[in-house]
C-alpha cells in the first residue's frame, strides 16, 4: 500500500472527527494501523481479536468518543456476532473500515472474501459504500461517519484494490 | 462457598452511585437490575464483550470509575482481552468475574456444562500472568468488600475473581421489568452525557 494513500484513510478519519480506533493489524493495510498509533489526535487501541475491539468501540462510544473499527475482511468475520449484536440489538455506531482483500481483481487467493465481505454485512444489516478511487477516500469516510452516528447504525467503508494499491 | 445474590448484595451496599457498571447478560444483568436503581448501569454485554466493553469506556473516560460485572464463560471467550487491560493499564477499571464454572447453571436447578475454570485455569493468575498486578480471588462478602475498597482507592487495573457457587439458588425477588438494550442504551448514554458533558447521542437533528 502506497503511504499517500494511507494518509487519506487517516486524513478522512480525522476529517470525520473519528478520534478513538481498535482493530487487528492486517499485512496490506499496515501502514493504515502504524499512522493511527502514531497519531496524537486519534486513539488505537490494538486489541487480541476483532470481536474484542468491537466491545472496546462500543464502550468507548459510550463515554463520548467517535470511534472507528479498522477491521480485515478476515477480522470482519471474527468480529461478526459482536457486531450483529451491537447493530441489531444495541444500535450503537461505530464507523468500520475494511480494505477489501479478496474484490474481484485481486490476483491473491482470496476470493472467500468476496463471498463473506458484502454479505456478511447485508446479513448484519451494515450499510457500505465500496471506494474504488482514491479521491473519493476522504469524503466517503466522512459520508459514512456521518450517517452512522445520526441514525445510530454501524455503516462500512469498503476500500477496493483500485483505490488502495 | 458464596452465592452470587450475597455478592451482588455487597456490591451493590457498597458502590459509589457515580461508578460505571458494565454487566454481562444472565444473572449478572439480571440481579443487578433488580437490586439496584442507578443510571450507571449498562446491561446485557453479551459473550465476550463485558470487559472489552467496559475497558472501552474506561479509556474514554478516564477520570471516572468503571467497573465490568463479568462471568467466567464471558470473559474466557475473549480472554485477550486481559492483555490488552494489562498493557494499557486504565488506572480507573476494575474486572469482577464471577466464576460458577460451568455454562447455563445459572438458569437450572443443576449445573451445566464446565467451563474452563472447572478444570486447571485460574482467572486470578491468568489475569496475573497477562500482566495485571492486582489480581486475587476471593471467596466470600468480607474479601469482596476489602479488595473493591481497595480497587476503588487505588490506581491502575484491577482483577477480582469471585469464586462463587454452581448455582443461583438464592434470588432476588422480580420486581420490576429490565430496560432491554436500547432502552437502556438512551439511559445510560443519556446519564453520561449529563454527568460528562460529552455528545453521545448525536445531533438529534429532524427531517421529513
Amino acid at each position: 500500500m502506497k503511504l499517500e494513500k494511507a494518509q487519506l484513510v487517516v486524513q478522512g478519519l480525522k476529517e470525520a472527527g473519528v478520534d478513538f480506533t481498535a482493530g487487528v493489524p492486517d499485512a496490506q493495510f499496515i501502514e493504515v494501523y502504524k499512522m493511527l498509533a502514531d497519531d496524537p489526535d486519534i486513539r488505537y487501541v490494538g486489541t487480541a481479536n476483532e470481536a474484542e475491539a468491537v466491545g472496546v468501540g462500543f464502550g468507548a462510544w459510550f463515554g463520548g468518543k467517535k470511534p472507528a473499527l479498522i477491521l480485515a475482511t478476515s477480522g470482519l468475520l471474527v468480529a461478526t456476532y459482536h457486531l450483529a449484536r451491537i447493530n441489531i440489538l444495541h444500535e450503537v455506531p461505530l464507523l468500520v473500515v475494511i480494505p477489501y482483500r479478496g474484490d474481484i481483481g485481486d490476483p491473491r487467493w482470496l476470493g472467500l472474501y468476496k463471498k463473506t465481505t458484502e454479505p456478511g454485512l447485508n446479513a448484519m444489516d451494515i450499510p457500505y459504500r465500496i471506494v474504488s478511487r482514491p479521491g473519493d477516500i476522504v469524503r466517503t469516510i466522512k459520508e459514512c461517519n456521518e450517517s452512522a452516528r445520526a441514525w445510530l447504525k454501524c455503516i462500512a467503508v469498503i476500500l477496493n484494490e483500485e483505490a488502495l494499491w | 462457598m458464596v452465592s452470587r445474590l450475597t455478592l451482588l448484595k455487597e456490591l451493590a451496599a457498597i458502590i459509589p452511585n457515580d461508578v460505571l457498571v458494565v454487566s454481562s447478560i444472565g444473572n449478572n444483568s439480571g440481579f443487578w437490575g433488580q437490586l439496584t436503581e442507578r443510571e450507571a448501569n449498562l446491561f446485557h454485554a453479551t459473550l465476550g464483550m463485558c470487559t472489552p466493553a467496559a475497558f472501552g469506556l474506561a479509556l474514554a473516560l478516564p477520570n471516572r470509575r468503571v467497573l465490568a460485572l463479568d462471568s467466567d464463560g464471558n470473559l474466557i471467550l475473549n480472554l485477550g482481552v486481559l492483555g490488552t487491560v494489562a498493557n494499557e493499564n486504565p488506572k480507573n477499571l476494575t474486572i469482577l468475574v464471577m466464576d460458577n464454572r460451568n455454562y447455563l447453571g445459572s438458569h437450572k436447578d443443576e449445573p451445566g456444562m464446565p467451563t474452563a475454570t472447572a478444570g486447571k485455569m485460574n482467572l486470578a493468575e491468568v489475569a496475573k500472568a497477562c500482566g495485571i498486578a492486582n489480581a486475587c480471588t476471593i471467596q466470600d462478602a468480607a474479601g469482596l468488600r476489602a479488595e473493591i475498597h481497595k480497587a476503588l482507592a487505588g490506581s491502575g487495573a484491577h482483577f477480582i475473581c469471585a469464586s462463587i457457587e454452581e448455582l443461583d439458588n438464592d434470588r432476588p425477588p422480580r420486581t420490576k421489568r429490565l430496560a432491554d438494550p436500547r432502552e437502556n442504551k438512551y439511559q445510560f448514554a443519556g446519564y453520561i452525557q449529563r454527568t460528562e458533558g460529552v455528545e453521545i447521542l448525536g445531533s438529534g437533528l429532524g427531517g421529513g
